[in-house]
């Protein structure tokens, strides 16, 4: 999870990082300002490069705070609505530092990142990077002296929280040469929030509020460790509701999908053999979105998900959607139980009046991309 | 007509088996599957539970214990829940196994990087986690690789196949057994940001195994393990012919940062993206599939 600039400095403030005196305020709520002009207001939303698109502001006079504020709140930066602003005292700046503490795939652990920092960085070849012993840990190596105490105490925010990148940029000496971190960007590791006390809200990084549907389906595995759905839902532009099967096998259907043209309504995925009942409630989200063209249920060959079980949850799913679908189905799959899954469905479609399009693992699943895409916007399969 | 020397990596018919998480869900259907397939399956550990039986199989309290009554065991599958892997690898490595597949799925990145620091110190080898186990088709498997039978999908060759994706695995020896080529072995790795073994080191076992003449890669957006992977065939290190597929071009239609199904799967600025991976992989020689039914045609 991507934490805001507030909530990451709340960590690095419970570690004894030394951070600007700020207050945090809302837009719904006219609140009194308790800092003193000069100061800076820096827009609260996920992207990088906010000074560029104005979600930086600094304010020399008191008698312009309020009307900057409410000018903050009335822009968009970079695509994200502004709902919080922090309001922080001015630093004088001395010297611009980076300093970060990530996991690398190349060395299969923990680095540090140190050097020159500021707005840019990333183009700039000026840091560093150093491999950690995590057996061992950090204990001050590789940043000057008058750094080593704020990359400990960084490092401690790194481990204690879990997360997957702890960064100060910039990281600054003032003219008296205390040290600062002015701004704050910290990943939480989600697979380790059942060790963490602290809770943060849901947060979209497509710069909207998550949808209706989006909140639904990632509630489908709360509570319920049978396999996994839903939990990765993205709400789309497109007309063709996507179920897929398999974090990898979803990625490449998705590639295909995309490559003949189609446009997806969503993104999701199921995987390690789930109930059901989870795919029922999968199901009729995606299928609740108006508008649609057609439906792709695919999949690779799975090696333990019940298909059988996974498609029946789909028609049980189906069968609620007001009205009928009416339109192309196209299924993919193939696993356990998958041949007594098809003939089910073969008869369901038949009855009850879908037109499914069903296909097993004979047929590529990628191939399938194109018939549903030819399917959805009106082009005739040659027989 | 000269006899080919068979041999696959990592499974092969002197695997015996130490199930941890046996009587779990997950742990009691995949030993099960283990057993089905000819693999020995020798014990199995569950804290407290030490005593039972599962499948035939018996349960002890600890690994060490296990090792007591079964000092033959070579392999350890790990399937146990998030928040207790670490403990469980801890134990298997410490125990000294040689070879340690681990099923779970979510494990925090700071457990993995330990768990990973310590295999290495011990000389034990991790593959996972997130794995979706290794098989070797007609020998053996570790992990729920081919289900409750492989038989369907996994025939025996001379192809590797090493993939991030557990589904992919299957879809890839899939389509390779429809078109006559049987697989050696076959190696989920695990989606993961970090993972206890990679495409590179997994290459070097695939070199010196004589029954193996060709590996594929299938390969995801995010991390370096494609670019490494890379970096060894262009220094001479594996020297047999290597078609790679690598996924998520749709993903860099999203902002950056999103997560999909895998947590490895995830860009950060240039680092990790589609071109930087099949641009390396291409400049090492391998060929590259636009779609995974292409693999066949660009093995002949």
């Amino acid at each position: 999870m991507l934490l805001y600039e507030f909530e990451g400095k709340e960590l690095f403030k419970k570690s004894g990082i030394n951070i600007p005196e700020s207050q945090l305020i809302s837009g719904s709520v006219n609140q009194l300002i308790s800092i003193k002009a000069p100061l800076i207001l820096k827009a609260q939303v996920l992207s990088g490069k906010r000074a560029d698109a104005g979600g930086i502001i600094k304010v020399d006079r008191q008698q312009a705070v309020g009307d900057n504020i409410k000018k903050l709140f009335n822009t968009i930066v970079n695509g994200e609505k502004v709902e919080n602003i922090l309001v922080e005292e001015i630093v004088e700046v001395e010297k611009e530092y980076y300093l970060s503490f990530s996991y690398s795939t190349e060395i299969r652990g923990p680095v540090l990142t140190f050097g020159e920092g500021g707005s840019g960085v990333e183009n700039k070849d000026t840091t560093k990077t150093y491999p950690i012993d995590i057996l061992k840990g950090y204990s001050g190596e590789n940043v000057s002296e008058e750094f080593k105490d704020i990359a400990q105490k960084l490092w401690e925010v790194f481990t204690k929280y879990d997360c997957e990148l702890a960064e100060i940029n910039p990281l600054v000496v003032d003219r008296q040469g205390k040290v600062w971190a002015l701004d704050s960007k910290v990943i939480l590791d989600d697979d380790a929030d059942f060790r963490r006390e602290e809770k943060f809200p849901e947060r979209n990084l497509f710069g909207r509020a998550s949808t209706e549907r989006e909140i639904e389906a990632r509630k489908i595995d709360e509570g319920d460790h049978r396999g996994t759905a839903g939990s990765v839902y993205w709400d789309l532009d497109g007309d063709i509701a996507v179920l897929a099967a398999g974090g990898g096998g979803s990625i490449v259907n998705m590639d295909a999908l995309l490559a003949f043209g189609g446009k997806p309504a969503n993104y999701t995925e199921h995987s390690g053999n789930p109930p059901r009942e989870k795919l029922k409630k999968l199901t009729k989200i995606i299928l609740s979105k108006p508008g649609l063209k057609g439906c792709w249920f695919v999949g690779g060959t799975a090696n333990f998900t019940d298909i059988y079980e996974t498609l029946m949850g789909f028609v049980e799913g189906l069968r609620e959607i007001e009205p009928k679908p009416g339109f192309p189905i196209v299924i993919r799959r193939g696993g356990p139980n998958d041949k007594k899954a098809f003939e089910e469905l073969k008869v369901i479609g038949r009855n009850e009046g879908f037109d499914f399009h069903i296909y097993g693992r004979e047929t590529p699943m990628t191939s399938t991309a194109k018939i549903m895409v030819d399917l959805a916007y009106g082009k005739q399969l040659s027989s | 007509m000269t006899e080919k020397k068979k041999m696959a990596i990592l499974v092969n018919e002197k695997t015996k088996v130490l199930v941890q998480g046996i009587t779990g869900k997950e742990g009691s259907k995949v030993a099960l599957q283990m057993q089905n397939y000819g693999t020995k399956v020798l014990a199995g550990v569950t804290p407290g539970k030490g005593g039972q039986e599962v499948h035939g199989i018996p349960v002890y309290n600890t690994v060490a214990e296990a090792l007591d009554y079964h000092p033959g065991i070579n392999t350890s599958f790990i399937a146990v829940p998030n928040f207790a892997a670490f403990e469980a690898i801890k134990e298997a490595v410490e125990a000294r196994i040689p070879l340690v597949n681990i099923l779970t799925e979510h494990i925090p990145i700071q457990d993995s990087s330990k768990a990973i620091a310590l295999a290495r110190e011990a000389g034990v080898r991790i593959v996972g986690p997130s794995s979706i186990g290794i098989i070797s088709p007609g020998v053996g498997k570790v992990g729920s690789i081919g289900g409750d039978d492989p038989r369907g999908v996994f025939s025996k060759g001379s192809v590797g196949v090493i993939s991030k994706s557990g589904g992919m695995a299957s879809e890839v020896s899939w389509i390779l057994t429809k078109n006559g080529m049987g697989q050696s072995t076959v190696i989920g790795i695990g989606g993961d940001i970090l993972v206890g073994s990679t495409f590179a080191d997994l290459l070097e076992e695939f070199e010196k195994d004589p029954q193996t003449e060709f590996v594929v890669l299938f390969g995801e957006i995010g991390g370096t393990y494609e670019e490494e992977a890379a970096d060894l065939i262009k220094s001479g290190k594996f020297t047999k012919p290597v078609v790679a597929f690598v996924s998520g071009l749709f993903a860099e239609t999203l902002p950056q940062g999103t997560k999909l199904g895998h947590a490895g799967a995830i860009i950060y600025g240039e680092k990790g993206n589609y071109k930087s991976k099949v641009n390396a992989l291409e400049e090492a020689g391998v060929k590259i599939a636009k779609t995974p039914d292409e693999i066949p045609n660009l093995l002949k």
